[in-house]
């Protein structure tokens, strides 16, 4: 911008800086070329051919941009509804891929139970029961017995999700979710689902915006804690820290929280879960450490002795 | 007043023809109507200021939608598209604004 120190002796005029681009667009909007234009209209007219030409020219140029003015404004109403279709076509996606999630885990169920079955007749019947009994344990086998069922569901009439009032504590947490599990792990329950799904030793719960996740599976209010455990397990949620904050906020935002009895209950497999890490030891005698925690490839201790089945749950 | 019906006339054009824009220039379009907004209303003052000039007039249009083009594209390559369409687009809007206000003192006095 500055001149040249061996500029300074000159004429001052003969150098005519500009002002900086943004105080002559805001000073002198239109462009310069119309006055130049004028300027020289004024010392010579311009040729006959150019002066028939250019009026042609120019309505053409406004054709086009009138044209061109229609083409972006339907263009920009077209737009709106392939939005919609694009997200339609999103959730009719995600709707499809649960739905063949869903198909798929019954077949692997089904699979595995046959796997089962077939194990059943290859092994010894005392290595066979030992294996349905770490299975149960560990959350990989279907298990049958009384417990407690643990039903928590949102606030009604607060679904302002635009505003961000649900996520508010009038709506169940994955935390609530998750202290209730553990509540009822250390009040002595052997096997937990939470709406059908199993928890075991790797199991998550966790949240995605608006939803909670539990073993990357999306669950919906109202939920159903269903726990097998012993008869005293559910004095001992009742008077636990979990069941007491439920219990207040229960009053205190209206959401709805009750344990009630529950004989005969039926919790489901979960699925089997993905070792990325942790391989099978092949020691002859398997240490029952099932929770198997990542880079455990050295073989366990052989010949710690055969612990509780139900380890790997708690 | 021809100015006005060859405008409209592009406008029925547009709306009769119905072209379908290739996705290689959708990014263009927004852009390209901008830079036609600023030239039309530079054309309008410089009418009202009675220096307007055709061949000014086609020029600043062609050169309008091809240089914010330009930079639309090389923006789209440097991955910095959407802040160099900011630009243009402040840039032109401020032209717009300047010119609209003086077509307005034009024909209101005010």
């Amino acid at each position: 911008m500055s001149a040249s120190p061996g500029d300074r002796g000159r004429d001052p005029s003969a150098r005519v800086y500009a002002p900086d681009f943004l105080t002559e667009l805001f000073r002198e909007p239109l462009d310069p070329g119309y006055a130049d234009a004028a300027a020289r209209r004024q010392e010579a007219s311009p040729s006959r051919w150019r002066r028939l030409l250019a009026r042609p020219v120019s309505l053409v140029v406004l054709v086009v941009i009138g044209f061109l003015f229609a083409v972006a404004y339907r263009e920009t109403v077209a737009e709106e509804p392939s939005r919609a279709k694009a997200r339609a076509g999103l959730i009719a996606a995600i709707k499809q891929r649960e739905a063949e999630t869903d198909r798929l885990t019954e077949r692997a169920d089904q699979l595995r139970e046959e796997v089962g079955r077939q194990r059943d007749a290859a092994l010894s019947g005392s290595q066979a029961s030992r294996l349905r009994k770490l299975e149960a344990g560990t959350g990989l086998g279907r298990v049958r017995g009384d417990g407690v069922v643990v039903r928590l569901a949102d606030a009604a009439g607060d679904k302002d999700a635009v505003t961000g009032a649900g996520v508010g504590p009038s709506r169940v947490l994955y935390s609530d979710l998750q202290k209730v599990a553990n509540a009822l792990w250390a009040a002595g329950a052997e096997a937990i689902a939470i709406n059908g799904q199993r928890l075991t030793a790797t199991t998550t719960i966790r949240s995605a915006g608006e939803a909670i996740l539990v073993d990357y599976r999306p669950v919906t209010g109202p939920y159903e804690v269903a726990a097998i455990g012993p008869g005293s397990m559910r004095d001992r949620f009742e008077d636990s820290p979990a069941a007491d904050l439920m219990r207040s906020v229960g009053r205190s935002n209206g959401l709805s929280f009750g344990v009630k009895d529950a004989e005969d209950l039926t919790l489901p497999a979960a699925p089997q879960p993905r070792l990325r890490y942790a391989e099978p030891s092949v020691s002859p005698s398997p240490s029952p450490s099932g929770s198997g925690a990542a880079g455990s490839k050295s073989p366990g201790p052989s010949g710690s002795g055969s612990s509780s089945p139900s380890g790997g749950g708690r | 007043m021809i100015a006005v019906l060859a405008l409209l006339a592009g406008v029925v054009l547009g709306v009769y023809l119905d072209p379908t824009v290739p996705a290689a220039l959708q990014p263009y379009l927004p852009i390209a109507v901008v830079a036609a907004l600023d030239a039309v209303f530079g054309g309008v003052r410089a009418k009202l200021d009675r220096i307007f000039d055709d061949k000014q007039f086609v020029v600043s249009f062609i050169s309008n939608v091809l240089v914010a083009a330009l930079i639309v594209y090389l923006g789209d390559q440097l991955g910095v598209g959407g802040q160099l369409s900011t630009g243009v687009v402040v840039v032109l809007g401020v032209r717009i604004f300047g010119n609209v206000a003086a077509i307005r003192r034009h024909l209101f006095r005010a």
